[in-house]
């Protein structure tokens, strides 16, 4: 019985060290993103805490493990709801299942912004994101470009169910469909890691050996298709979106023709800023589009695409 | 009644004449075969049954009692045969047709949910009812319990959990069970094999009682007093084969063996005396909780000690504390004149220790293992090369030695232990412990499911061990096993031991004496 | 003598008709079906740079699958291959990356790092006697975090280790047979499996594992040291996760700590494919490397045909749940 109590206070000790649990009388906003481990989430975390230090305030940034748990990113909400902060920043992995807690938050006057994808509320008093079908619209022009307006293209897409992974598909092939009567997209297939989406890549271009490009929608996916270019030495046009050094460096070295990169650090700077500016009162847009920028081996090294790009 | 007409007619045309205007016999089996891939499991059996009668079934193990319940109870369907109920041909596609026609079976292994009530086990899959069909009506359940446990004259709350229940309580709510589905043929398999006497007395009380109400009983055993006390018919089986049904009044024991084994059985003899010898074993003061009891005697080479007792007295206990299986509060084990302290079973064996377990399937065999890999087992390490990869060739060499040695019947050394019966199961256990040079082996119940044929052998080779100067310790329930074989015998009760007997002086009524020689009770 | 030669030829048959071997035989039918099914209906899946795609994207699972053939002989489960296999991805990148030591420490810190993180789960089941399912699962995520936190929840790179591709992507045998483009991983995989084939079938410790697998109570009431080997289990197991944590760096050239959760299902589910018993005691290396590789190719020409994503998980359900139920099949007739 002792040996259980000493673990248990040994455990919670443990726990308390390295929580960052906000401190009381100052400006806390608890900011809830789809994931933590992720680089994207990584660089959101840089710029909001960045904008924190700016305008004095606390802030914790959290997530669920996998940006399937929807349940587990309620559980989080609500436990920081209770919490009474002075704001919310709000990352919903669904846009309508988590309304019923935002409006808990809303009740509570809390003012809440949204990030990265939208929710299908008023209660938001903002949007800091990326408009994604615009982005991925870009990376469709860009692939036209290269493969020279004709041929069989295909796209691996990082998710089928997310709001990301729907708007990037959509925008890519609603702008190839309009724009480019002559392409052909052959195949479009879903993979959640590097590795399996490497693995797919190479069936594909087994299964298609003429295929001239392949736009992958996320980091992962950008990944996978480097290694499946760089183990198949197929000569393909290869666009990724968001960055990653992984990704850096296969656009460097050739092996990608180039990204979409959203602004990470501008998103959690736009979220901190936003809150700041409502807890003071000030009115805000419905809608704050954070940008996108397209890099490639000739511009990555610009210092303005430079600051948005992580390793 | 007639003996002979049994054996000339078909069941049923015998049993019309014999019960008269009771009509049909319960249940009666004609022409029964069935076969299994490559052997011929029953071979023109027949039985039958009257209301209020209790048949014993016997016949070694493999004989085809089980084979025969089993189409009984609709597990197996026959490949050819009639079976009626109540004069009327039927066919029992499986268990619940077996339940619906009032056929009920206790099981020797009990199959009770050990979490749930007595009154849910019961009433399991046929729960009354409330509420639209949608909650159980427990009251009504309890109800419904506590009449068939008053009809059978036992005192059980309805609602104890069965887990608690001692395995004789246990075996009366599977009676109960057998009798909520109006079960007026109920075949009971070893009913008594865990239970003691006067668990025993009770049950036998409510067999009476039942036949009374006018239920037939097939009554499955190994042990000749039951018969005698009990039943009203034996019928024998041998190979699968129809034998003979015989009054059990008028008919002896030694007719019945004979007809089980198809030969006569040596006459029993009395294990020789022993003059001293070297002690090998030394406990002295060992406790466990409240199951043993400042336990202290000795072992010397080439002695065969008997422990007899009760269930429960604490015998098991005591070789698994000596073996270091389980853990002891004191004591002091001294062997070869040296204090060890064992605190696993493998300090043990490396002591030369061997502990062979009653419930084989569990604790002394890899059933899924063969015949050869079982043999050296405990001796792997000794059949390495550099101690890394295994030494297949040696390995088969040892086993078939020990195979020939203890005449283990078996195809090859590679066939899986499981399909080997009972008493070659023994002799695999028992040569992995001579393989292990082990020279002190604690035997518990060593005929437990072994057919009556095989026992002698198994005996044989104890005594054979004890002559080569091996010392043995054996654990049984099984009074005359105690008296024929053990030198000395020590009796145990409620965890302690309550005397020691000589062999050859010793009695059955001396041993039981000892064994109820309770000293709770005496110490109130 | 003629006794023995009987004796023989009857072992011979019985293993020949054994359970395990017909599993083993049915998986391989399963798999030779299933190639010449896309090799038919689907262009381009025959060619050979295709079946080298696909044991390239077997060596990863076909890895991890022998790690837990391992435990699941012996009577347990581990959950945690997947993220002990990103743990130990994570090592060999501190070591190589972040301290600059040179490649084999690199690879030696893989495998010690899985082998202690294998060594503390079989501990905890075989000291504490925490059920296996729990004490893994309690692994899977302690080794998760750690990594994230090893690794700063930031990807490890491999750039300043050229050498580092040689365990996985790279060819060494085409320089020896030119067009002979086969990956170094998918030999290690070969390697792996064969020397875990031996130690099964062969060592002192494989016949332990069948044992503890088959009646663990029966093997310690005959003195063996169960604790130890059971430990001894897991931490082999580890180990093997560290192969694999080397095979899926080398590939991606980074150790990415946010993968791994998964893999162990991928794992079991190749096991189970290739007849191992998840009630222990019965099992081959060969039959989990047929189920990775039935999984690959599943995968592999669902996608060449075009089948969609969603229809290709179905179908490799449909699959795991066949394979478990002709094994059932197959073990109610023996």
């Amino acid at each position: 019985m002792k040996k259980i109590l000493t673990a248990t206070v040994f455990a919670l000790s443990a726990a308390t060290m390295f929580s960052t649990a906000a401190k009381a009388e100052e400006v806390y906003f608890p900011i809830i993103a789809k994931g933590f481990s992720h680089q994207f989430w990584q660089a959101v975390k840089a710029g909001a805490e960045q904008a924190a230090k700016d305008n004095g305030v606390t802030i914790t940034f959290e997530g669920p493990e996998t940006e399937a748990q929807i349940d587990k990113q309620t559980d989080i909400l609500n436990a920081a709801i209770a919490k009474k902060p002075q704001g919310l920043g709000f990352a919903a992995l669904d846009s309508q299942a988590q309304v019923p807690a935002l409006q808990k938050a809303a009740d509570a006057g809390i003012p809440i912004v949204a990030f990265d994808s939208g929710v299908d509320s008023d209660l938001p008093l903002t949007t800091c994101t990326t408009d994604n079908v615009n982005a991925a619209g870009a990376a469709a022009d860009k692939m036209a470009e290269a493969i020279g307006g004709e041929g069989k293209i295909a796209a691996e897409i990082h998710d089928q169910t997310s709001a990301t992974g729907i708007g990037r598909r959509d925008g890519f092939l609603n702008r190839i469909k309009e724009k480019y009567p002559k392409i052909e997209v052959v195949e479009v297939q879903y993979a959640n890691d590097a590795l399996k989406a490497a693995d797919d890549i190479k069936a594909m271009l087994q299964a298609h050996p003429d295929i001239k490009g392949i736009f992958a929608s996320n980091e992962g996916a950008a990944i996978g298709l480097s290694v499946a270019i760089k183990e198949t030495g197929a000569k393909i046009v290869g666009i990724g979106y968001d960055s990653g050094k992984t990704q850096k460096d296969a656009i460097m070295d050739g092996t990608l023709y180039g990204s979409i990169t959203q602004n990470p650090v501008g998103i959690g700077q736009c979220v901190v800023n936003s809150l700041a500016k409502a807890v003071k009162g000030e009115k805000l847009e419905k809608i704050i589009d954070t940008g996108y920028y397209w890099y490639d081996k000739t511009n990555m090294n610009d210092p303005k695409v430079a600051a948005v790009l992580y390793d | 009644m007639s003996v002979s007409n049994d054996r000339e007619e078909a069941p049923g045309g015998a049993a019309d004449r014999e019960q008269g205007a009771a009509g049909q016999p319960l249940l009666s089996l004609s022409d029964v075969e069935k076969s299994f891939p490559g052997v011929k499991a029953l071979r023109g059996v027949r039985f039958d049954l009257r209301a209020g009668e209790v048949h014993a079934l016997m016949g070694e193990n493999g004989a085809g009692k089980s084979t025969l319940m089993k189409i009984i109870t609709g597990v197996y369907q026959p490949d050819s045969g009639e079976m009626r109920v109540s004069g009327e041909p039927v066919s029992v596609p499986d268990p619940r047709a077996a339940q619906a026609l009032g056929i009920g079976i206790i099981h020797q292994e009990l199959f009770l949910m050990n979490h749930l009530t007595a009154a849910q086990n019961i009433f399991i899959g046929r729960e009354p009812r409330k509420g639209f069909g949608l909650f159980v009506d427990e009251q009504q359940m309890r109800a419904d319990a506590d009449a068939l446990f008053r009809r059978m004259k036992v005192d059980i709350d309805p609602d104890v959990e069965v887990g608690t229940l001692t395995v004789a309580r246990q075996q009366l709510v599977e009676i109960a069970k057998a009798l909520s589905f109006n079960s007026r043929v109920l075949i009971m398999d070893e009913p008594t094999s865990a239970l003691n006497e006067t668990e025993v007395e009770h049950l036998f009380a409510i067999i009476e009682d039942l036949k009374r109400q006018g239920v037939g009983i097939v009554y499955i055993t190994h042990k000749m007093d039951e018969v005698k006390r009990i039943a009203d018919r034996v019928t024998v089986m041998r190979d699968g084969q129809y034998i003979d049904t015989l009054p059990a009044a008028t008919t002896d024991m030694a007719t019945i063996i004979s007809l089980m084994v198809g030969r006569e059985l040596a006459d029993s003899t009395r294990a020789e005396g022993r003059g001293a010898e070297e002690e090998v074993l030394r406990v002295e003061g060992l406790n466990r909780g409240q199951v043993i009891r400042n336990v202290s005697f000795s072992l010397r080479r080439g002695e065969i000690l008997g422990f007899a007792g009760l269930m429960g007295a604490g015998r098991t206990e005591v070789a698994r504390a000596i073996f270091g299986a389980d853990p002891i509060d004191s004591g002091e084990i001294t062997i070869h004149g040296r204090r060890q302290a064992i605190s696993s079973p493998k300090d043990a064996v490396a002591l030369g220790l061997a502990y062979l377990s009653e419930d084989r399937k569990h604790f002394g065999l890899v059933t899924g293992m063969s015949v050869s890999d079982n043999i050296t087992m405990a001796s792997w390490r000794r059949f390495t090369k550099g101690r890394v990869f295994m030494d297949d060739a040696r390995l088969r060499e040892a086993s078939k030695d020990y195979v020939a040695r203890l005449k283990v019947k078996t195809p090859s050394v590679f066939q899986e232990t499981r399909l080997l019966s009972g008493g070659n199961q023994q002799k695999v256990v028992i040569a992995k412990w001579l393989l292990r040079d082990c020279d002190i082996l604690i035997f518990d119940e060593p005929t437990r499911g072994i057919d009556i044929g095989a026992k002698a052998e198994i005996y044989k080779l104890l005594q054979g061990l004890a002559a080569q100067g091996k010392s043995i310790i054996v654990i049984s329930s099984e009074l005359p096993e105690v008296l024929r074989l053990s030198h000395r015998i020590l009796v145990m009760c409620e965890g302690r031991i309550t005397g020691e007997l000589d062999g050859r002086e010793a009695t059955q009524e001396s041993i039981m004496h000892l064994a109820t020689l309770r000293p709770s009770i005496a110490a109130e | 003598m003629t006794d023995i030669t009987l004796e023989q030829a009857g072992a011979k048959k019985s293993s020949l008709f054994s359970t395990a071997a017909l599993q083993k035989g049915v998986a391989f039918v399963v798999l030779i079906a299933l190639l010449a099914f896309f090799s038919i209906f689907t262009e381009n899946f025959a060619a050979w740079n295709n079946m080298v795609n696909i044991m390239q994207a077997t060596a990863v699972n076909g890895v991890l699958g022998v790690a837990v053939t391992f435990v699941i002989i012996s009577g347990g489960i581990d959950l945690a291959v997947g993220t002990m296999m990103t743990l130990t991805a994570v090592m060999a990148g501190l070591v190589l990356t972040n301290l600059g030591m040179p490649l084999p420490v690199g690879i030696a810190a893989a495998l010690a790092s899985g082998g202690v993180m294998g060594l503390i789960s079989g501990s905890a089941i075989a000291k504490l006697k925490i059920p296996p399912f729990i004490a893994t699962l309690g692994m899977m995520q302690i080794s998760r975090g750690l990594a994230l936190v090893f690794s700063g929840a930031k990807p490890i790179y491999f750039n300043s280790t050229p050498n580092y591709k040689y365990l996985s992507p790279e060819s060494s045998i085409s320089s020896l047979i030119p067009g002979f483009e086969v990956p170094n991983g998918v030999f290690i995989m070969f390697g792996v499996a064969i020397a875990a084939s031996i130690v099964l079938n062969r060592s002192l410790f494989g016949r332990y594992i069948f044992a503890l697998g088959s009646n663990e109570e029966a093997a310690r009431l005959s003195g063996v040291n169960v604790d130890f080997w059971k430990i001894l289990t897991y931490a082999l197991s580890g180990a093997i996760c560290g192969v694999a944590g080397l095979l899926i760096s080398s590939r991606l050239n980074s150790a990415q700590p946010a993968l791994g959760l998964g893999y162990e299902l991928d794992a079991i589910a190749a096991v189970v494919i290739g007849g191992t018993s998840l009630s222990g005691g019965r099992g081959t290396i060969l039959g989990t490397i047929i189920g990775a590789f039935i999984m690959s190719v599943l995968t592999n020409g669902l996608r060449s045909m075009g089948v969609q994503e969603e229809w290709k998980i179905v179908v490799t359900g449909v699959i795991i749940m066949v394979a478990v139920f002709v094994d059932i099949i197959l073990r109610r007739r023996a």
